[in-house]
């Protein structure tokens, strides 16, 4: 039973936690039909900026939050700006492809400039907020991890109602639906697409402020959370907002249950096997358009 | 996607094998070949030992990414596949070293025709994703494998190498050789199967699928046999790198390995003949001179890669064809630049 306990509440906090990371990834896909592998690096920065004020200036955790979200959001824009912005509208290559590539580059580059800065070692972000909670007989939860997972699922929520009742959700909506219908009706496309990727990015860099308490600040900090964003949104089909947050929980639950029944270190490769099955069965994952006909 | 092709279609030409350039790549190889007898810098011919390595295993490579068009992200996990393969049967067995090579190749390609098959079910990103996270799961394997067969993190030591009687010096001049034959012996591979019924099959169908089908090629069929030979390649790169090495690691197929390598190709110019080559050796001499600051080194590899993608999203030897056919038509006709727009693209690759 407490085994039990333990599987469904960590399920929970980690789906919470995948689920900010990869519906930011899944939103950007909808939209520009880019698979944006910059992400990991908005969480390895949102990291940072949490040490910085946590740690180092000793401020609020809300002001944490809040500078991640103006930082990351920024640096999402301008990946936007100089990754995917110039390649639009221009033939000649497989877009999907290409920007993986130049998005991937711009990790590259934000990676090691922190490594240039920082120095590789981890630097402890200290939690923002203290003790744990015994949920059940031996099965304790920190008050971080419930922190985040409320956080997570608040800015999901905000995320739900900004795209369905703000104008610009909805011209958001509007250009993942059919882009030349968008158009037409004089959404300013070409500026939709950095603020997609700045509000994308900013929810990554809040979770990363979060997820720095959880673990460390380091250059390499962004790559778990890319590589489980990337499981998530496979899993539920690119571009599908629900099909994502099922997948999530879906996914935190795969990996709650095998850390505690199995040993933590099989979570990532079971969770890839259970991914290149979803894909050969289901190639279009859980809630996900279908391609292309297939062979 | 029809536009996308007709230009992507420019900068893939194919490789033009005649007398000619038969001659003068023959004459490169051998001038090439002579360097270990008047350099003894044991340092620099280990570099470039492991260029020749990189040239077979990024030929291979831009095979499946270039001339197939199928985005495999997986190919260094096939690659090390060839290495551990190779090291295994060389540590465990007497059999002679070539013939673990060949084994570690063989292996290889084997795996890779059985990631050909789920891959082969998906189109477009879902693709990367998949190959991306197939290595992904090999190396996390290796990384945790505790039971000794692999070595785990540290790597598989103590590989025997193929010339375990050989000076230092005599044995680095032999791998020397035996590396370059062996790139020389694939780009001229990959340039020769651009021109067979496998290599038009394989444009056929990456150009467009569904005319491609309708003529009666059947992608699958041609994109297993794609993913065989370039697994081949690969696997025996990895041989070699473990044999010279004299270990392999897994770090061989991390993320950082993956970006330096797919920076190669991509700024060489994916699906040319010789655009491996010249990126791989291009960003082995920026690698090296920037050695002792790793971290600056992957930041300037990005921003290329990122500049080289932005600007010039054929790459260099695309941008070579694209200069050096405007010049020919500018001299030939006397000021039109148009000339490169029209078909003729299409028809120089199929001829």
């Amino acid at each position: 039973m407490a085994d039990l306990v333990a599987i469904l509440t960590s399920a929970v906090v980690l789906g919470s936690i995948y689920g900010l990371v990869a519906i930011g990834m899944t939103l950007i896909y909808g939209i520009l039909r880019v698979l944006d592998m910059s992400q990991g690096s908005m969480v390895m920065a949102g990291s940072f900026v949490g040490w910085a004020i946590l740690s180092s200036a000793g401020w609020n955790p809300v002001v944490a939050m809040v500078v991640a979200f103006v930082l990351t959001f920024a640096l999402g824009a301008v990946t936007q700006l100089i990754s995917v912005q110039p390649l639009l509208g221009r033939g000649g290559f497989d877009f999907e492809m290409i920007t993986f590539i130049t998005t991937f580059a711009v990790a590259i580059v934000i990676q090691n400039v922190a490594l240039e800065v920082f120095g590789p070692r981890q630097k402890g972000v200290p939690p923002v907020f203290d003790g744990t909670l015994e949920v059940y007989s031996g099965v304790f939860l920190p008050y971080q991890s419930i922190a985040m997972a409320l956080v997570s699922v608040g800015l999901m929520a905000l995320l739900g109602l900004f795209l369905a009742r703000s104008r610009w959700g909805m011209a958001i909506r509007a250009v993942a639906q059919d882009l030349d219908a968008a158009r037409l009706m004089t959404v300013p496309i070409r500026r939709m697409f950095p603020l997609v990727m700045g509000l994308a990015s900013a929810l990554a860099g809040v979770g990363g402020v979060f997820l720095g308490g959880l673990y460390f600040a380091s250059p390499s900090a962004g790559e778990l959370p890319l590589l489980y964003a990337l499981i998530v949104v496979i899993f539920g089909g690119l571009g599908s907002l629900p099909g994502t947050i099922y997948a999530a929980y879906a996914i935190g639950l795969i990996q709650a249950a095998v850390s505690v029944t199995i040993a933590a270190k099989w979570a990532l490769p079971i969770l890839y096997a259970v991914i290149l099955v979803v894909l050969v069965v289901r190639p279009q994952g859980l809630a996900g358009r279908p391609s292309e006909a297939r062979l | 996607m029809t536009a996308a092709a007709e230009a992507l279609r420019r900068g893939r030409r194919a490789f033009p094998l005649t007398w000619g350039t038969g001659s003068i790549g023959l004459g490169a190889v051998a001038v090439v070949a002579l360097i270990p007898l008047v350099y003894r810098d044991q340092y620099i011919l280990s570099l470039i030992v492991t260029t020749f390595i990189l040239i077979t295993l990024n030929s291979s490579w831009n095979f499946l990414l270039g001339v197939a068009g199928v985005w495999n992200f997986g190919h260094l996990a096939i690659y090390a596949a060839g290495g551990y393969g190779a090291g295994l049967v060389m540590i465990h067995s007497g059999v002679s070293a070539w013939l673990a090579l060949l084994g570690g190749g063989l292996g290889a390609a084997l795996i890779s025709i059985a990631l050909a098959f789920p891959t082969l079910r998906l189109f477009g990103i879902y693709t990367s994703l998949l190959t991306f996270s197939f290595a992904q799961v090999i190396q996390f394997v290796i990384l945790n494998d505790k039971s000794g067969i692999t070595g785990g993190t540290f790597g598989l030591p103590l590989v025997r190498g193929l010339f375990p009687s050989l000076s230092p010096l005599g044995s680095m001049r032999a791998y020397y050789w035996t590396s370059l034959a062996v790139a020389a012996l694939t780009v001229l591979a990959v340039a020769w199967i651009i021109h067979t019924r496998l290599g038009l099959a394989l444009r056929a169908v990456r150009d467009s699928l569904a005319y491609g089908a309708a003529r009666g090629v059947s992608a699958l069929r041609y994109r297993v046999l794609a993913f065989g030979v370039s697994g081949f390649m690969a696997g025996i790169a990895g041989g070699l790198y473990a044999s010279f090495n004299g270990s392999i690691q897994p770090s061989v197929m991390g993320l950082t390995a993956m970006s330096i390598y797919v920076t190669m190709l991509v700024i060489g110019g994916l699906g040319t003949v010789f655009g491996p080559v010249l990126g791989t050796a291009l960003l082995m001499i920026i690698q090296t001179s920037l050695v002792d600051h790793p971290a600056v080194e992957l930041t300037i590899l990005g921003s290329v890669l990122l500049v080289i993608v932005v600007f010039f999203p054929r790459g260099l030897i695309g941008e070579i064809g694209t200069l050096r056919r405007r010049v020919r038509d500018w001299l030939s006709e006397g000021g039109t630049h148009e000339t490169e727009e029209t078909e003729g693209g299409a028809r120089d690759d199929l001829a």
